[in-house]
């Protein structure tokens, strides 16, 4: 029983990676077609944002700030901020618009969700590549104190990320008015993403409150990460792991719900 | 076989219910050629979309222990932006098979030439039919849903159809959602008459075929 029941779970594995990943590349070349540098484009909106801010930034504020490049705090602080806004835009509807491919029954609506974040995350973590090295190069950045924080850090935000998704897609094909608040929602995140200051910069009780946010946990074990002991960071793994779980728990039951009445064309 | 048990199906919307299916119980065995019959409305693309796997019923339950192919139609199953080749890189992908093999039975099924090489959105409706029909006969399931598509094709396409699906998959299960009676009675052993939600089912094709046309 136990084998048989393992070969079939390695089996509907093999079947899930092998839709997301067909998913991947038709997402890529619907998205960004063949021409001039292709699919490389989705990692130059994040980078042409990381490095435009990041240097109105410098200029507006100087070069530093407690002791530490604005231009690259800055772009560090807006990749993973781009993350989030750019999977949260892309889960809305995202049913209906894939609808045509739930023809194919071993294509399940989640792989829809799967596939879409994983290339808003691999765009990142490229541009994210890309600025690092020549910030490192130019010594604007520091080479990473500690690259398994920071890397533990980038995943708990994603798996945050994501877990938004899974909530916010099956709600938006559930209710219309959904999809005209999540631009002014991500707009008004902003404050709450850590993307643009570190905890201890704050007074205390604001950081208490902060400290909620399970994007300012990551954010402060990406920083933590990179500038080691020149910044001080506060932050707790459990807070983004635990409200995942619970917007995942939320989440998978309403992706169900709504694929037993979702019509298609 | 495929055994569809006491099969709902209902649409809400704005407060709107429109129930499409009622109670339906139905078993395909393997190789027959059923035919679904109804006017435009009563739950044929319904009840082929359901055995399909592209919706869920309402309530009740489809087992099936074959392949089924996706319901081959007007709509459904391409990316419009996508070219044909694109597409059926696309099917050979989650498919798993070779990319090679279906390009050749596509190119030689559809004789689309240079046109696969176009977005599908671009395609008119038989130029759709030869597409679909191309990749799910390269995919070689063991049955085939078919939704009125057949009757789009030219006389070529017919052909074609007739050999390499009625010929040389004789063997084939196939469900046939159809108006065109001269084709459910020559192709099919059995029909399914789907009126105001329900189905019933007859082994006596030319029976059925004539109390469909009494309806």
């Amino acid at each position: 029983m136990v084998p048989g029941s393992l070969r079939r779970l390695q089996s509907a594995w093999e079947v899930q990676t092998r839709v997301i990943h067909a998913l991947v590349i038709r997402e890529l070349s619907t998205r960004f077609g063949r021409e001039n540098i292709g699919f490389l484009w989705i990692m130059v909106e994040p980078l042409l944002f990381a490095s435009l801010v990041g240097l109105l930034w410098s200029l507006a504020k100087g070069p530093e700030e407690h002791g530490i490049s604005v231009v690259a705090f800055v772009a560090t602080g807006y990749i993973p901020l781009t993350l989030f806004r750019h999977s949260v835009q892309r889960s809305v509807l995202v049913f209906t618009t894939n609808s045509s491919l739930l023809y194919h029954r071993q294509i399940k609506i989640m792989d829809f969700i799967l596939a879409r974040f994983i290339i808003e995350m691999m765009g990142c973590m490229m541009a994210y590549l890309f600025i690092g090295l020549i910030l490192i190069a130019t010594g604007f950045m520091p080479v990473p104190a500690d690259i398994g924080l920071f890397l533990a850090g980038w995943a708990l935000y994603s798996l945050f990320c994501l877990s938004i998704c899974l909530v916010l897609s099956p709600l938006s094909e559930i209710s219309d008015v959904m999809e005209k608040f999540i631009p002014v929602t991500t707009y008004v995140m902003i404050p709450f993403s850590g993307a643009f200051n570190m905890s201890s910069w704050l007074t205390p009780t604001m950081r208490e409150f902060l400290m909620l946010s399970p994007f300012v946990n990551g954010m402060e074990m990406m920083r933590k990460g990179i500038w080691g002991i020149k910044v001080t960071a506060y932050y707790d793994v459990w807070n983004p792991i635990i409200c995942s779980a619970v917007l995942i728990g939320i989440g998978l039951p309403l992706c169900r719900r709504v694929r037993k009445t979702l019509a298609v064309e | 076989m495929i055994v569809c048990r006491d099969i709902c199906k209902e649409y809400r919307h704005a407060g709107l219910r429109k129930q499409v299916l009622r109670n339906v119980n139905l078993t395909v065995q393997r190789g027959d050629r059923i035919a679904l019959l109804g006017r435009n409305g009563a739950g044929k693309t319904t009840l082929i979309k359901l055995i399909g796997g592209v919706e869920m019923p309402t309530s009740g339950r489809i087992e099936h222990h074959m392949s089924i192919s996706w319901p081959l139609g007007f709509a459904g199953g391409f990316q419009g932006s996508l070219t044909g080749y694109d597409n059926a890189r696309f099917i050979a992908r989650i498919y798993q098979r070779e990319y090679a093999a279906i390009r050749d039975f596509v190119e030689d099924f559809t004789e689309l030439g240079s046109q696969l090489r176009m977005p599908v959105k671009t395609y008119s409706s038989g130029m759709r039919a030869r597409l679909a029909f191309a990749l799910s006969l390269a995919i070689e399931f063991e049955c085939y849903l078919i939704d009125e598509i057949i009757l789009v094709g030219d006389q070529n396409f017919h052909r074609k159809c007739r050999v390499e699906l009625f010929e040389k998959r004789a063997d084939r299960t196939m469900i046939l959602a159809s108006h065109d009676t001269g084709t459910v009675r020559e192709l099919c052993n059995r029909a399914v008459i789907i009126d105001q939600g329900q189905a019933t089912a007859y082994d006596d094709v030319n029976f059925a075929v004539d109390s469909y046309s009494a309806l």
